[in-house]
């Protein structure tokens, strides 16, 4: 009895600590940190709960190659990490499209008109001839300071060619400085759209030169992140604009959260109510349910999203299902006559193809979600598929392990056991 | 206990009927579309001071030069939704005009009631839509060919059949109902009806788990009474799970934001038809499946 006992309070223990860490994490000295789910690091929440903006873009063009796409991925990474946002997200939405997701900003506007450029930059003269494109640019940068000769400060974009390049620009500044008046200029054109046209006076023998327009900040840094990024193999058009504010995503979690906590304190108290002593085993379950789910979330760093939180909270009430079931199978066998340690071993005997049949079509769903589904439904899959499977695990083994120690502390009244009088009801 | 095989005539009929409106409702009425299938603009509003919707619909419509597709106020909280133009071609165009109506509405809003707080934005592209949709479908089908071949596996080719009418039945009925009430559906609509196809058969799988059992002990019973004991056998168990469910996922209805209580709606609704089908509709018809093939045999 009294290693029963022990056994019991070991688990309780065990199952405390893990709240511990699914709450705080784990750290070992330097070298192991497992960040928990109230830790900065721990749990990444999803656009919809901590606000920030979703834009989608498609490729123009049939059947682009995969690598063209990932040409294009590693484009946008570069455009967003430049323009300030390098905690944005990229990732490939079936075979043309493209979702960027940028965390923390709700104008996203601007920043998709300039991220969805093509970035084709010419240098051309009056008549049209291309003199240099955007491939013999070496790098760009976005500068502040005077820029004519009354000394006005101003935004503009500084570039630097490559060796061929600058000896392009040589011969054709050199050809252009001989023009007559409004011919010796170059159109600086960036998509078909022109930003400058600077008179050239005299041949220019220098490997860098710089744009000037009506920049803002803004303007030149996305315009030298375009210019440095390089061409991209195809237009992209956008799709999909999506955003979030801060509030509304914190209201969201807020609410959903207090909600998860009463309807788990509700199910808990259910639980408790119907099948007493084997519903509080179901409870203390339910906990290592939630904690292990915490733990998963941090520390796979799964992004959470507002289905997502939807999907742990109806796996709350899925997971005492199968404790349902196993409890129900047990009160049968204890009402056959059998003692309390026969009717749980076959309880949990037969009721184990039922509960591994029934969860698996639910399996079957969720990876269906999680294999095929886009944004927030991705999201909710994962969240489900985690719910459904460790709910399993929890309620079959750590349930069991529980009650068996409960039947070595010699709890036999079937009072505890969900039946109302023994003698009643035993046929 | 239950007489479900007995009274199969009413309990058959009932949800016979009920999906033979949702099918007709489907086929002439349809879906109300939300932005996310239909393309169009989604943006929320916080508006301060106080407002009524049929204000904020009328001061929408006047811009756009037509009604809005929905105008929903939840406490300080307004939802408009439009359309695009019909006469754009290119997604660049329509998405333009979305874009472009969105700043004159942002500016018709200000000037009415003052502080007015864009929080929620989307902007989706007709063709998006008809991807989602597409995909949707593509993913349901997928999900129910996996379970019918994992029932056939592990009972029989009878209870896979059997378990996808009661899906089919579960899946008809929560579209019907969305498509009568003009409820509008959402990408969330998706992940919730897939949520249905997977969890509400836990329930059938439980019962043909039961008749599984039933069937290896007892020789001389009808195919009948073993599903109609079976069944009976399970009903708490069926009624509690559902509760406990339904204990949470109605919290997040009752608590939620506006768009995840549109995502715990169907599940609400699917857990309810789901627990009808697999308690009064699943044992009836695989019992009068069997129970005829054994009378075929006879003769």
């Amino acid at each position: 009895m009294s290693r029963s006992i022990i056994k019991f309070a070991a688990m309780i223990l065990v199952i405390a600590l893990l709240s511990f860490v699914a709450l705080y994490g784990l750290d070992l000295s330097d070298k192991f940190h497992m960040p928990g789910i109230l830790d900065p690091d721990g749990v990444i929440q999803g656009l919809d709960l901590k606000g920030g903006s979703v834009i989608v873009y498609e490729a123009q063009v049939e059947n682009p190659t995969e690598e063209q796409m990932n040409t294009v991925s590693s484009m946008l990474r570069t455009r967003l990490d430049s323009m300030g946002y390098p905690e944005a997200t990229i990732t490939k939405q079936g075979e043309k499209k493209v979702r960027i997701e940028i965390p923390s900003m709700s104008n996203p506007e601007m920043a998709a008109d300039s991220l969805g450029a093509t970035a084709q930059l010419q240098f051309v003269d009056y008549e049209g001839n291309v003199i240099i494109t955007g491939n013999e640019v070496k790098t760009a940068a976005a500068e502040y300071g005077p820029t004519d000769s009354m000394g006005a400060s101003s935004h503009y974009v500084s570039l630097e060619f490559t060796d061929e390049g600058a000896q392009k620009f040589s011969e054709a500044t050199g050809r252009i400085a001989g023009l007559p008046q409004g011919q010796n200029f170059i159109a600086i054109v960036m998509d078909d759209t022109a930003i400058s046209m600077p008179m050239v006076q005299t041949q220019i023998n220098d490997t860098a030169c710089i744009i000037t327009g009506d920049f803002t900040s803004e303007a030149a840094t996305n315009l030298a992140a375009n210019i440095k990024s390089g061409q991209l193999p195809f237009t992209l058009e956008q799709v999909e604009l999506r955003s979030v504010s801060a509030t509304l995503g914190e209201t969201a979690l807020k609410t959903s959260l207090i909600a998860g906590l009463i309807g788990f304190i509700l199910v808990m108290l259910f639980m408790l109510l119907i099948y007493r002593l084997m519903g509080l085993v179901a409870d203390i379950a339910l906990l290592l349910y939630v904690a292990l789910t915490g733990i998963l979330l941090a520390t796979l760093h799964i992004n959470l999203t507002l289905p997502g939180i939807a999907g742990i909270i109806l796996a709350i009430g899925m997971a005492v299902d199968a404790n349902v079931v196993i409890f129900e199978r047990i009160k049968e066998e204890l009402k056959l006559g059998k003692t309390v340690r026969a009717a749980v071993d076959a309880g949990f005997n037969r009721a184990l193809t039922a509960v591994i049949d029934s969860n698996i079509t639910t399996i079957i769903a969720a990876v269906i979600l999680l294999w095929l589904g886009t944004g927030t439904i991705k999201g909710f899959g994962t969240t489900l598929l985690i719910g459904v499977v460790l709910s399993m695990i929890s309620a079959i083994f750590v349930t069991k392990f529980l009650l068996k120690q409960m039947i070595g502390m010699n709890v036999k009244n079937l009072w505890f056991y969900g039946i109302k009088k023994a003698k009643e009801e035993v046929k | 206990m239950l007489n479900i095989t007995g009274n199969k005539k009413i309990y058959l009929t009932i949800p016979a009927i009920l999906v033979i409106i949702s099918i007709v409702s489907l086929i002439f009425v349809g879906f109300n579309l939300d932005t996310d299938f239909a393309g169009g603009m989604a943006v929320t509003y916080k508006i301060e001071s106080k407002f009524t919707t049929e204000d904020v619909t009328k001061t929408v419509a006047d811009v756009l030069g037509k009604a809005p597709t929905s105008v929903q106020a939840s406490g300080d909280e307004v939802v408009v939704k439009f359309g695009y133009d019909n006469n754009l071609k290119t997604d660049a165009e329509k998405s333009d005009y979305a874009l472009g109506k969105l700043e004159e509405i942002s500016k018709a809003l200000n000037e009415k009631y003052g502080s007015v707080v864009e929080t929620n934005k989307d902007v989706i592209s007709p063709s998006t839509g008809k991807e989602l949709a597409s995909n949707a479908l593509w993913m349901s089908i997928l999900s129910v060919i996996l379970i019918l071949i994992y029932i056939t596996f592990r009972f029989e080719f009878v209870s896979g059949v059997v378990a996808v009418l009661c899906l089919a039945h579960d899946v008809l009925l929560l579209c019907g109902i969305y498509s009568i009430l003009n409820i509008s559906i959402d990408v969330n609509f998706i992940a919730a009806v897939l949520t249905v196809l997977g969890y509400s058969i836990n329930n059938t799988i439980v019962i043909f788990d039961r008749i599984r059992e039933n069937t290896r002990h007892a020789k001389k019973q009808t195919y009948a009474e073993i599903a109609n004991n079976s069944v009976n056998q399970t009903l708490f168990r069926s009624l509690n799970t559902t509760i406990t469910t339904l204990l949470t996922i109605g919290m997040v209805y009752i608590m939620g934001v506006t768009s995840i209580k549109a995502f715990a709606m169907p599940i609400i609704i699917g857990i309810l038809v789901g627990t009808y089908s697999s308690i009064f509709v699943a044992g009836s018809i695989w019992s009068m499946w069997r129970d005829s093939a054994v009378k075929a045999k006879k003769n």
